[in-house]
């Protein structure tokens, strides 16, 4: 068995591609093999060249790419040679965003037949009856309709089946799945990792998987290949890789993982530092200015050598064995106790028209349909669901950003008017998502940060700088950064600047848009930190917008879940997080993909459909995907909202005891 | 598709109508009698008058509007001041000669502007490639009048192969006279137009040779010439009728300079002929049926890219 | 940590060779141009009826034409027009349809109706009529064609400053603004503007060659400065009867109208390739 040799077979790709700066060092050496039937997961954060992998296999890597590699083999052949005429065949492909992956001018059914008229000679004819077939067997409804479809007609989910019916269509050997989920929310996600379940346990097709999500790899694949700044740094089974890394970057990598599964724990342990320059590689250990454990010797290069059924690269693998990733720095101080109520939000509602014009009926989407929370001083509150629920504008009404229809809002005890007083804007701030474009590109750093401490009267001139400087060692930067210029900046510190504009007016209320999700692992850790230590001294409270359960589950106080513009739930963090919950609650935790918890396999909630399926009137919103779904009552009713304990509420027919026995989504059978 | 279709032609109309509008409004609230304009500096007060008579100049405003408006939703754009004739049937021959050059110009504009801009961008970088750019550089920016000066100079002064200027019904001189005469119009017309159309072409191909889909249908293992022809063209070929639309503007200025140059008699030339010699009925029909002409050239544009383009063609959701 | 300390010096921009290049030949046009008077070797509207379509020579470089008027002076004292009419037209596009298109964007709701509505209608016409229309019932002379060829471009700078703006308004560093409390002209001349010229300005530079274009067209039918006046498209038209027997009459003007048009056009290249926001930041991420 072990000495058959591997379906793929890829010794020292290396990769090089020639920009102004000089040859950029894609890939250094990567090696990495799939035994037939196996699914080999590729993990890395941004940067690492996973997904060049992808298509220096396939052949498709531009002309500025200089390749090279010992061995690039699949079946015996060298794919140099071969790829032109293995992919779509031998190989099927499946590329990050179904949307950009399928041709807007083409039907899905051509699309999908495609291959099969290219490399098996089917007639149109045939090849359209199969492709219908082989979307149905992805498990899309009314396959004959459509395959006559548009993309634009399908939602995220089905073009993503369709995608994957397109590679499965020659029914190739070898998959390759470049973040194949990454464009899709949590529950549609869950649906297509089910399908590619069923497909390797079916067909016994080989995967290569290409996703910085390790909760994905170790569900999915049985051996696990890390790659840091290009190079292969561990690889080897999954689940022993997981449980116990051997490489220092492997280890930091789960260190800095906020895990659902976990709750609440400390502090995580971020990575320090940023990737190094590719365009000069160093010869030896590329992760050394970054590692804890650094000594000498390190600036040798470092081989990959077989250690506890692994590889790992990493000379003192070995010697480190025992040594623990050195644990964050404690909480800065104790945390300063809940106060009073500080924000009360009672039946906010905001509404869209779509589209306008004389002729064409305009249809309304209730973004936010009557919502109320409250929050306490220095409490967090998170709030989770899925694109499109309307949690985003939820926080832009919260802050009168955007007008409401309708509904209260109370800061500190007194109202907020449509228009707020400078008051309420000098205390309630806002982070946002994307570092990119929260800060203005023609703005430095100490402009950007200056602005609202003069808008606010709070300082002015070497007062202001010196305040300039204060913030910026709260979000731990050094006053150089004062001139910069966004672009100057990696991500994770633009994001700390944003941190720091929004605090700069001393904000009792903090709005988080996702202030976190934009972040490779190891950098969203320490902004996590950041944030809580801001909390812990400072009294910050925060309305703690994310899609991603495990960073809200590792910072929440409580948690609201969102669906279709209305809290479903809401509850202490402890309390969501475990049964009896909503079962759309359930079905989002279900859905997360955690590390090391294969056997929750037993607990899968599966939904039907995604958020934009049809709309319910009256009735539950939830209704017509709720895997408990009641009949007329959920359809027709609107359900009452039950308390499930102290402080937490679920809007459903289904009496509490009986949620309280839908098995824990989110426990690891042991 | 079908209130796609009723919303545009609701909006040609307001076109239209705003248009007679502006067209009446500015000739006759600018400063000066109309009447004046036309008799020159030196007439006499009682020839103004008469003429102001002859024409109801006398009326209230809205009621020389609605006399010519009426009129023109009857097909009767009054009486050409300087030909003694009706300005409809002259309007309408000239509008006939004119649609010819305009139609041989946009056929050859989009034919030969688009296959050059595709070849630019599926060899990008190549010599071909390279040469073209510069041409388009060059040929953009050379004004029509200009080119009208080279190609007489050369084809009809020193070659002598082609007439200068005139035209020949086909009645008259048969195909080859008439052809003749309109092969110098119709190269100056098309040269910049087809620098411009093929340079955006090629931009518009290079993006979706770029793009994901494109690089999907690769990994599906097609051969190039399928994947550029059935991906990439489709999808290149949208943003092209958008700018072959506001080609048709700028081909509409070109008529109206070539036409004089050449002395070809189409609405180009009659309408600086209407206007050098204020026949305002002329002046103000031309312009009228140029609008009409325009709005409808892209309607046609704005219909032919919803077919193209299924995501407003095809509307709704399948599953 | 490199990869900040590397941005944190950034290489120099190079400027496009392109921009040079234009940008030099304009700037000896527009220096003859206001030299002109000065250096001209002869009176461009004296007449000197012995001295008529005289071919190039070294001491008449363009030769003359029809009036025995020297052609280089005269190509000469019309270099200004061109230049005027380019330039002046699209300041004055740029001044009428860069406010429009703002305060449509920053007025969602009936005045942004109006005014798009207005452009959508003003579109809709061909240029070259626009133009016609506004010159046909007025006196032509260099400032009407000048504002009509203005006019006729305000719409595109409408339309392009308005989506322009719309862009940079739902830019999470406008949100934050407007989460401070800011103004509306703090944030139009704080957030906005700073990020909006670069297109801005690209466009102009691009409009620039049209302005040229369009005008020289008018003049040449007749409808721009008006004889003796030696601009460029009208020295074309009026050379047209002697283009057998005297072609530098005409081909002199429209040679230099070529250059100055490339050259115009060249630079706009050139300040794409320098400001378009799809190439800034190459070589970072």
């Amino acid at each position: 068995m072990a000495d058959a040799p591997p379906l793929l077979d890829v010794r020292g790709l290396s990769l090089g591609y020639a920009t102004a700066r000089g040859t950029v060092r894609a890939l250094d050496g990567v090696t990495l093999a799939i035994r037939r039937g196996a699914a080999m997961g590729l993990v890395g954060e941004s940067g690492s060249g996973k997904s060049s992998v992808v298509l220096a296999l396939l052949g498709l890597l531009g002309k500025e790419a200089a390749l090279a590699a010992d061995r690039l083999d699949f079946a015996g052949e060298d794919l140099r040679v071969a790829a032109p005429r293995l992919r779509g065949l031998r190989i099927g492909t499946v590329f990050q965003d179904p949307a950009a992956a399928l041709n807007p001018a083409l039907r899905i059914g051509l699309q999908v037949a495609e291959p099969l008229v290219q490399h098996r000679g089917l007639s149109a004819r045939a090849a359209h009856g199969r492709a219908v077939e082989l979307l149905a067997e992805m498990g899309i409804p009314r396959a004959a309709a459509v395959a006559q479809a548009y993309p634009h007609q399908l939602s995220g989910g089905m073009k993503q089946r369709a995608v994957i019916a397109t590679a499965l269509a020659c029914e190739p050997e070898l998959l390759l799945l470049d973040e194949p989920t990454t464009a899709l929310d949590v529950t549609v996600e869950a649906q297509i990792l089910d399908l590619l379940e069923r497909l390797r346990a079916e067909r016994g097709v080989s995967m290569l998987l290409v996703s910085h999500n390790l909760g994905i790899v170790d569900r999915l694949c049985d051996g696990l290949t890390v790659l840091y700044a290009g190079r292969v740094v561990e690889s080897g089974a999954t689940e022993a890789l997981l449980a116990a890394p051997r490489h220092p970057y492997t280890r930091g990598l789960l260190a800095a993982l906020p895990r659902a599964d976990r709750g609440r724990i400390g502090r995580l342990a971020p990575i320090p530092g940023s990737l190094p320059d590719l365009t000069r590689p160093d010869p030896g250990c590329n992760f050394r200015p970054r590692c804890p454990f650094a000594a000498a010797g390190c600036e040798a290069p470092q081989a990959l050598h077989p250690l506890d059924a692994r590889h790992v690269a990493c000379h003192r693998a070995e010697m480190l064995h025992d040594a623990a990733w050195p644990a964050p720095d404690a909480a800065a101080a104790d945390r300063v106790p809940l106060g009073g109520t500080l924000l009360e939000v009672a039946d906010l509602a905001r509404g869209f028209r779509l589209g306008r014009g004389l002729f064409r009926r305009q249809a309304e989407v209730r973004a936010v349909d009557g919502v109320s929370f409250s929050l306490r001083r220095g409490e967090v509150l998170g709030l989770v669901g899925e694109s499109g629920c309307g949690k985003s504008t939820l926080g832009r009404l919260v802050l009168r950003l955007i007008a409401a229809d309708r509904g209260s809002i109370r800061f500190d005890g007194s109202p907020v008017p449509a228009m707020p007083p400078d008051g309420f804007r000098r205390r309630a701030q806002i982070v946002f998502q994307n570092p990119d474009t929260s800060l203005n590109p023609r703005q430095t750093v100490d402009v950007a940060l200056r602005r609202p401490l003069e808008r606010f009267g709070l300082a002015h001139g070497a007062a202001a700088t010196r305040e300039v400087e204060r913030l910026l060692d709260l979000v731990r930067l050094t006053p150089a950064y004062r001139p910069r210029y966004p672009h100057q900046m990696s991500g994770g510190e633009k994001q700390r600047i944003g941190i720091a504009r929004a605090l700069a007016s001393r904000p009792d209320f903090l709005v988080c848009d996702e202030a976190v999700s934009a972040l490779d692992v190891s950098v969203q850790a320490a902004v996590l930190n950041l944030l809580e230590d801001l909390r812990d001294t400072l009294g910050v409270a925060y309305l703690f917008i994310s899609h991603d359960i495990g960073v809200v589950s590792h910072i929440a106080d409580r948690i609201a879940v969102m669906y279709r513009g209305a809290i479903v739930e809401e509850g202490p963090a402890a309390a969501v997080l475990a049964p009896p919950y909503h079962p759309y609650t359930g079905a989002l935790l279900s859905a997360v993909p955690v590390v090391g918890a294969r056997g929750r396999a037993a607990a899968r909630t599966r939904l039907k459909g995604d958020v934009s399926s049809a709309p319910t009137e009256g009735g539950c919103r939830f209704a017509h995907r709720c895997p408990a779904e009641r009949g007329t009552v959920c359809r027709t009713q609107a359900p009452p909202v039950q308390q499930a304990g102290p402080g937490h509420a679920i809007a459903c027919h289904i009496p509490v005891a009986e949620l309280a026995r839908a098995p824990a989504a989110l426990a690891v059978a042991e | 598709m079908a209130g796609f279709l009723l919303r545009r032609l609701g909006s040609l109309a307001f076109v239209l109508w705003a248009m007679t509008v502006l067209v009446f409004a500015i000739v006759h609230l600018l400063p000066g009698s109309v009447a004046h304009m036309i008799l020159g500096e030196y007439a006499t007060n009682e020839a103004i008058a008469t003429l102001e008579a002859k024409l109801g100049l006398n009326d209230p405003l809205p009621v020389q509007y609605w006399r010519w408006f009426s009129g023109l939703l009857g097909g009767d754009f009054g009486q050409s001041l300087t030909m003694e004739r009706p300005a409809g049937p002259v309007i309408l021959e000239a509008l006939g000669r004119s649609a010819v050059l305009a139609g041989v110009s946009i056929v050859l504009v989009a034919v030969i502007g688009v296959s050059l801009g595709i070849h630019s961008a599926v060899h990008k970088g190549s010599a071909t490639d390279r040469a073209l750019t510069l041409g388009q550089y060059f040929f953009i920016a050379v004004p029509e009048f200009f080119w009208c000066i080279l190609v007489i100079l050369f084809f009809a002064v020193w070659l002598g192969w082609l007439p200068a200027t005139g035209y020949t019904p086909i009645a008259d001189g048969g195909v080859t006279g008439w052809a003749k005469h309109l092969v110098l119009p119709v190269s100056t017309l098309v040269l910049g137009l087809i620098a411009h159309v093929s340079r955006l072409t090629r931009s518009s191909m290079l993006e979706a040779i770029e793009s994901r889909y494109v690089l999907a249908a690769r990994a599906k293992g097609l051969p190039e010439r399928l994947v550029l022809r059935r991906h990439a063209l489709p999808n290149a070929l949208l943003p092209t009728i958008t700018v072959l639309a506001v080609d048709i503007g700028i081909l509409i200025g070109g008529i109206v300079v070539v036409e004089s140059v050449f002395a070809y008699p189409g609405l180009g030339r009659m309408l600086v002929y209407a206007i050098d010699n204020q026949d305002l009925p002329l002046m103000m029909g031309g312009m009228i049926v140029i609008t009409a002409v325009y709005a409808l050239a892209n309607l046609a544009a704005d219909i032919l890219y919803a077919v193209l383009n299924p995501r407003i063609r095809v509307g709704g959701t399948a599953a | 940590m490199s990869g900040a300390a590397g941005a944190a010096t950034p290489a120099r921009r190079r400027l496009p060779r392109t921009l040079v290049i234009g940008l030099v030949i304009v700037g000896v046009i527009a220096l003859l141009a206001a030299l002109g008077p000065w250096i001209a070797p002869h009176d461009p509207d004296a007449f000197a009826m012995r001295m008529r379509l005289r071919p190039p020579s070294l001491a008449r470089p363009f030769g003359t034409d029809e009036f025995g008027r020297d052609v280089f002076s005269r190509v000469l004292a019309g270099a200004h027009y061109s230049l005027l009419m380019g330039f002046g037209a699209t300041a004055i596009s740029l001044a009428i349809g860069v406010p429009l298109g703002l305060l449509a964007a920053l007025h969602r709701g009936w005045v942004e109706e109006v005014i798009m509505r207005g452009v959508d209608l003003m579109i809709s016409l061909p240029p070259v009529l626009l133009g016609l229309l506004i010159l046909a019932v007025t006196e032509p002379g260099l400032f009407k064609t000048i504002l009509a060829v203005g006019l006729v471009y305000v719409p595109i700078m409408t339309r392009l400053a308005r989506a322009v703006a719309l862009e940079l308004l739902a830019e999470n560093f406008v949100e934050a603004a407007r989460a401070r409390g800011e103004g509306a002209w703090h944030i139009l001349a704080r957030e906005i503007m700073p990020n909006a010229w670069p297109p801005l300005i690209v466009e102009t530079a691009l409009r620039i060659t049209f302005a040229i274009l369009l005008g020289s067209a008018l003049s040449f039918l007749g409808l721009g400065p008006q004889p003796p006046a030696s601009e460029w498209g009208l020295m074309i038209a009026e050379s047209r009867p002697f283009i057998a027997e005297a072609p530098w009459i005409g081909l002199a003007p429209g040679l230099c109208l070529c250059l100055l048009l490339i050259a115009v056009n060249v630079a706009g290249e050139g300040l794409r390739d320098l400001l378009d926001p799809r190439l800034r930041g190459r070589g970072h991420g």
